[in-house]
């Protein structure tokens, strides 16, 4: 059986299984709710918000996923070494994965670093607003994974293992802990409307576990939701008339199987799907949002308006009660193979401006508060020089930033050798840090289990993994 | 010096033997100062090997016979001898080959001096290898050969219950026993239009058509349903809905990688002739054993490398063993072609196939013993080792490499000597028409080259004889501006030609047309072989391919061999050079004194039971397994398993048999007094209410509006992920518009992104395979069901068929016939009434409309389709 935090009757899973909602976290729930509400029947709740295993410093999670693998060495993690071995062969050889590295010569970054803020955080002129909110940042140089291809890469970054098939941890914290709004989705994703991230919806999968832990997309653009506006025009009245001949149709067949609740579900899904889509579209409104704040995202430029609207709709759905944002990038924009002045300078110009004007709205609003945002990509890149000044993948040693939820502002963790190739000093592994996240949601990573295929698993597989919580990044 | 296997079982002892007597003869490491810090192996050693040595020996490659992966293994050595030998660099293989320079080759990074001199170190104060013993092997007792699964099934004689004419055959009286035991009886029989209706879905995955109703509700004899039965086995639809079920279980997609990329649809060519196979497999009822032999050991059944043509039996047992290609093969993209890769791809394969065929949970024997069940690491490096052949790491073939053209590699040799015989001749005589065309060509050219200014004429000229790589900026911008002006195409040549040049010209064309259609194609096959037939297996520490123990001879899993002496492996003999590991698998899986084949046998008339009943005898159809449920009916899933096998493994019996129970046949509507005990249904006192798979309720909406393109085979129908967040099938890559209504199992099969109606209907996500689809009730069906364009589509060609085929009826006519139509039973009075009232209040809601493209009544009839279409009586088996 399942394990999450506070157990309930025998046959959840089996209640999870049958009457799971997508998109209705929303529906299901809100109507269940009303329905305790008026004391009717007592319900398992499966998505209300539940108990953690202890007291929790942090309620939501906003993923920042910078798919592609951004470059420490270039952003934040300066190595005077690679500037003055510039062109030498390297001592060991690094681990390749495309072709163009063979020669193993290190490259200078063609960026420079200064420090910032009290605690006095290296960032390179690549980003030049993120410094701003450099004392709310906790950095860890010492990430490393355990593959050097984006998929492999990208599925451990968001589910802890690198093949595809189990539950992401937005899949995981929302099996822990239920959500806060049941008119939303617990789980939302916001991709950019241009096209999916490399590796695509596997990211927010919820592999064995229960479909309403499945991330759902929520657009920026046009109705939120796949069909939750009919797709032709209807005569005025047309829809309520539909909807009531219906519920008339469906009452007849429901009295001839009292018992089964999917039906019940069915029914009350369609009352529902209207009221959906008025909270929907209200809680994205962005329009009442003042042009000081828009412009603070970045939404006044056209280069940083698209992820500036993703992340203005992140702290919305934050306030409104989401528990886990996972938003993501097109393609894998921080690839940075043929140079990585150029290329990290395409990408860093979209992102940096709404990422600092982001974090410090949530700081200004007190939401930083209890929301742990984590930016990392899925792994970094290499000291040496591919095709002459891009860099190739690196699983060894990579640079992720965490803010607020607790984790200790300020704060550089670990370090990579000489060069940047290795985390070396208080290496942190991907389940560490899933470790270290879900303890700051109150969750025991080793307690908050499933059963699936004869074994009770979890997010970060601690016996394999060797996962433990990281106390150093904690305030 | 190539090691006889024997020895190499005894490795560490024998190379502790071998360093011994060398060492003893050849101490002279004393010239060396020694180097206080101790040079450890996994620290400073392997590291160096693996970054500059072992792709080629121990990981993609296994050059020389040598693997370097391991210690024991680079005392094994390859063909030239050990690798190694410990207390001596200068006596050691490998150090010399690396300090000479000659390894590794030119194109790999050398070593750095330091790292040489590691290694020299390394080896000169290594110790000698400590002997140990071979790991002992867990044995499998009577204890373990006793969980209900594992102990062969027999057939035990049916209970005979109290109410024996409740009744209908044999299986009812093992379920009435335990209702009467409980207290229960069945439920009184469906009702006809139910019945025909449940029928119909179950066996063909289509609603009945209305002739079919009509034929049906006339027909009073009493063998009425026998032979409807008979009817729907016999259609060829049954192939469709019933392969569909088996291309879930052995997880079958259309694609080859691990599919992730939304936008990346890696279609793998002639794949889907495997889909073809398995609908045609079960439309001619190939006997189930013979049907996994196929798949699992099709290409070790005849000796189709020699043979002249390939025979259709050759051809279609070739394209079975695409079974074994269902599992993600990464290995497609150059950069994930690595080793951790190919052994990923090897257990994938043989863990889908033993969890669809053994309901076992084998996959988490990789890195260690079985927890619960009897299945330790060391048995699942034996089955591994029956996959070996066709899927070593150390010889591997990529995706593309895989496939085989489906035709005889002789007659394929042949066609491409052939082809290239015409394509020379083509060629031969494309220079005689060129030769005409030449002098033609120049003097055009030079005419309009004089049209152009004076002043530009020559560097024109030269920009655009220089070829484009050796451009400058200047002849770039002048060969693109005026490139086009001065080509010259054949049309205007062939104008300047004389009568006798355009003859020849012609009849040269004549004769290429000619030799074109004589160039001869052939299909693509996407099927398994051994790649090398006798490759090593072991068994891997923690399942880490770079951690390799000892070397594992192939078996079957021992607690499902009644064999005492477990390790005797006879091969089949087989038709072919070929390892017939698989064989040997196939055989041990179907064979009827084989106890893997009574597990069969159940898991499979298991799958059937949940597909019509909507819940296995064991519930964890997935899982027979320690930790798996215990069956609901244990001696019902004996007899039907016995019965199965004994009768020729033959499904549409199977199927027969359990549509004309008792059970089946009654109804699903409990009564107005539903008995207290059982609330749940687990004893099938009454059918259960099952919700139509996503495949059905699309077929089934296409069916009913008339847009069912009912053609069979051929490729995938295209699907794409639009810009707006819908995957839908891609109208510009249709063959035929028809394509678009065609059934759902020939849309493209992903892991993921189905067509978007599928998936909210619980398409499953195919990382690996699904043996049983999970029924849920989620919003987003709802918003599909009243929303999605496909539903406004079909509604309103459904309403004009309706139209159509009830013209000049009433009103009330058509809402019988909607009724009929979409939920086969006729409307009770209020039904009609509201109906009626529905259509009629969207009639005039219509009338004022403007710009309508249809009458107002068409219109009215739309919504009344679009909304029976969106109930729950159409949305589940009755």
């Amino acid at each position: 059986m399942p394990t999450p935090p506070t157990t309930t009757t025998a046959d959840r899973r089996q209640l999870l299984k049958t009457t799971g909602l997508g998109f209705g976290a929303c529906a299901l729930n809100w109507m269940l709710h009303q329905e305790s509400k008026a004391a009717t029947k007592p319900q398992d709740l499966h998505l209300k918000p539940r108990k953690p295993h202890f007291p929790a410093r942090a309620k939501a999670v906003v993923m920042l996923l910078q798919n592609g693998g951004p470059s420490q060495m270039d952003l934040f993690d300066p190595k005077p070494a690679l500037t003055a071995g510039a062109g030498r062969v390297y001592r060991e050889k690094v681990e390749m994965f495309q072709p163009g590295s063979e020669q193993n010569q290190l490259l200078a970054s063609p960026w420079t670093f200064s420090q910032h803020g009290e605690s006095g955080m290296t960032f390179s002129n690549a980003l030049p607003h993120l410094p701003r909110v450099a004392d709310h940042l906790c950095m860890v140089r010492s990430m490393h994974s355990e593959h050097n291809n984006h998929t492999e890469g990208l599925v451990m970054i968001t589910s802890g293992k690198i093949f595809p098939g189990r539950p992401t941890l937005g899949s995981w914290i929302c099996y822990g802990l239920g959500t806060i709004n049941q008119n939303l989705p617990a789980y939302v994703v916001l991709r950019d409307p241009q096209g999916y991230p490399s590796t695509g919806s596997t990211l927010w999968q919820n592999g064995w576990l229960p479909a309403i832990y499945r991330g759902t997309q929520v657009r920026t653009e046009g109705p939120p939701v796949l069909n939750l506006t009919p797709a032709q025009a209807l005569p005025a009245g047309a829809r309520d008339d539909d909807l009531a001949f219906l519920a008339e149709l469906n009452q007849t067949h429901r009295r001839n199987y009292p018992h089964n609740r999917q039906l019940e579900s069915r029914i009350r899904n369609y009352e529902l799907a209207a009221r959906m889509q008025l909270e929907a579209t209200s809680a994205l409104d962005l329009t009442k949002e003042t042009q000081q704040t828009r412009s603070l995202y970045g939404m006044d430029d056209e280069v940083t308006r698209g992820y500036g609207t993703r992340l203005l709709m992140a702290r919305r759905m934050v306030e409104a009660g989401v528990r886990f944002v996972h938003v993501f990038l097109n393609g894998a924009p921080w690839d940075s193979h043929a140079n990585v002045k150029d290329e990290i300078a395409k990408i860093s110009t979209q992102t940096d401006r709404p990422t600092a004007g982001f974090i410090q709205d949530l700081a200004q609003r007190g939401l930083l508060e209890d929301t742990i945002v984590l930016w990392t990509g899925e792994f970094g890149r290499l000291p040496v020089s591919q095709n002459g000044k891009g860099r190739d993948h690196n699983r060894n040693g990579f640079t992720a930033l965490l803010a607020g939820g607790g984790f200790r502002p300020g704060h550089i963790h670990g370090a990579t050798d000489d060069v940047g190739y290795r985390a070396t000093e208080d290496p942190v592994s991907v389940p560490d840090l899933f470790a270290t996240i879900l303890h700051q949601l109150g969750l025991d990573h080793d307690e908050l289990t499933y059963h699936h295929h004869g074994r009770d698993e979890t997010l970060t597989d601690s016996p394999v993994s060797g996962a433990t919580v990281v106390d150093q990044l904690l305030a | 010096m190539l090691l006889p296997p024997s020895l190499f079982r005894l490795s560490t002892t024998w190379a502790y033997l071998v360093w011994l007597w060398l060492t003893s003869s050849a101490l002279h490491a004393g010239e060396i100062p020694p180097d206080p810090t101790p040079v450890n192996f996994e620290r400073d050693v392997r590291p160096l090997l693996r970054a500059h040595c072992m792709s080629c020996h121990g990981l993609e490659k296994r050059a020389g016979d040598l693997d370097l992966r391991t210690l024991p293994l680079l005392l094994r050595g390859g063909t030239a001898g050990p690798a190694i030998l410990p207390g001596s660099a200068a006596r050691s293989l490998l150090y010399r080959k690396v300090a000479a320079g000659s390894m590794p080759p030119k194109d790999e990074l050398p070593l750095t001096s330091a790292q040489i001199a590691t290694l020299r170190r390394w080896l000169d104060t290594a110790a000698p290898p400590v002997p140990s013993e071979p790991a002992t092997i867990i044995p499998i007792d009577a204890a373990d050969r006793s969980h209900w699964a594992f102990v062969p099934p027999q057939r035990t004689p049916p209970p005979a219950p109290h109410n024996v004419t409740d009744a209908r055959t044999v299986i009812d009286h093992f379920l009435l026993s335990r209702l009467e035991a409980a207290g229960l009886s069945f439920s009184a029989p469906a009702d006809r239009p139910a019945l025909l209706r449940r029928l119909a879905l179950d066996l063909t995955g289509l609603p009945p058509t209305p002739d079919t109703v009509r034929a049906f509700l006339r027909d009073r004899s009493p063998s009425a349903y026998e032979q409807l039965v008979d009817h729907l086995l016999a259609s060829p639809h049954f192939g469709q809905k019933w392969g569909r079920h088996w291309l879930d279980a052995s997880g079958y997609v259309d694609t080859i990688g691990d599919d992730t990329d939304a936008t990346i649809a890696k279609v793998a060519p002639g794949k889907w002739r495997y889909r073809e196979y398995v609908i045609d497999a079960h439309n001619q009822d190939m006997p189930f054993d013979h049907f996994v032999r196929e798949q699992v050991a099709g290409d070790e059944m005849s000796d189709w490398r020699e043979a002249d043509q390939l025979t259709p039996d050759m051809l279609r047992q070739l394209i079975a063993t695409t079974f074994l290609r269902s599992a993600a093969d990464e290995t497609l993209q150059n950069e994930l072609n690595t080793a951790d890769m190919r052994h990923e791809v090897l257990a994938r394969t043989m863990e889908v196939t033993i969890h669809n065929l053994l309901g076992l949970t084998i996959q988490c024997a990789r890195c260690h013993d079985h927890k619960y069940d009897p299945l330790p690491q060391h048995d699942y490096y034996r089955l591994l080792a029956c996959f070996t052949p066709a899927f070593d790491p150390q010889s591997w073939l990529q995706p593309a490499e895989r496939e085989i053209a489906d035709i005889a590699p002789k007659e394929k040799s042949q066609r491409v000597a052939h082809n290239k015989d015409r394509n020379r001749q083509i060629a031969t005589v494309r220079q005689a028409i060129i030769a005409i065309q030449t002098p033609h060509r120049n003097r055009i050219r030079t005419d309009k080259l004089n049209g152009l200014p004076a002043s530009i004429r020559g560097d024109v000229e030269k920009a655009t004889r220089t070829p484009p790589d050796k451009q400058d900026a200047i002849q770039k911008y002048l060969a693109m501006k005026l490139g086009t002006i001065l080509a010259v195409s054949d049309a205007e040549v062939a104008v300047a030609f004389t009568a006798t040049e355009r003859a020849t010209v012609n009849r040269l064309q004549a004769e290429i047309s000619t030799f074109q259609s004589q160039l001869k194609t052939w299909g693509t096959i996407q099927s398994v072989y051994d790649t090398n037939t006798s490759p090593q297996t072991y068994l891997l520490s923690r399942g880490d391919h770079l951690q390799p123990r000892s070397v594992v001879e192939p078996g079957m899993l021992r607690v499902l061999t009644n064999a005492i002496d477990v390790d005797s492996h006879q091969p089949f003999p087989t038709p072919a050079a070929t390892s017939g590991r698989r064989t040997t698998l196939a055989h041990w899986l179907t064979d009827s004194n084989s106890p893997a084949s009574g597990l069969l046998t159940r898991v499979v008339v298991n799958r059937v039971w949940q597909q019509l009943f909507g819940r296995g005898i064991v519930e964890t159809s997935d899982n027979f397994g320690v930790m798996g449920s215990l069956p609901d009916h244990p001696q019902l899933l004996d007899y039907l398993a016995v019965d199965f096998r004994d009768a020729g493994w033959r499904y549409k019996r199977l199927l027969q048999q359990l549509v004309s129970t008792a059970a089946y046949r009654q109804t699903s509507v409990p009564p107005a007094q539903p008995p207290t005990k059982d609330p749940e249904n687990r004893l099938l006192w009454r059918m259960r209410l099952r919700q139509l798979d996503s495949e059905v309720l699309r077929d089934s909406v296409l069916a009913l509006s008339g847009q069912l393109d009912r053609s069979f085979g051929g490729p995938p129908i295209a699907t794409t992920p639009r810009p707006d967040g819908y995957v839908r099938i891609d109208p510009g890559r249709l063959q035929r518009p028809a394509d678009a209504y065609r059934r759902s199992l020939y849309l493209l099969q992903r892991r993921r992104y189905h067509e978007s109606f599928l998936e909210a209907f619980g398409q499953p996500e195919l990382t690996k395979n699904c043996t049983q689809r999970t029924a849920t009730a989620v919003v987003g069906q709802s918003l599909t069901l009243i929303n999605d364009q496909f539903m406004f589509e079909q509604s309103l060609a459904l309403a004009r068929r309706l139209l159509h085929e009830n013209q000049g009826q009433s009103l009330a006519a058509h809402v019988v016939m909607a009724f009929q139509m979409i939920l086969a039973r006729m409307p009770d009075t209020t039904e009609r009434r509201v109906s009626f009232e529905f259509v009629e209040r969207h009639s005039q809601r219509y009338q004022t409309q403007p710009n309508l493209k249809y009458p107002p009544l068409t219109h009215a009839l739309r919504h009344l389709c679009h909304m029976l279409l969106c109930t729950n009586e159409f949305l589940y088996t009755p």
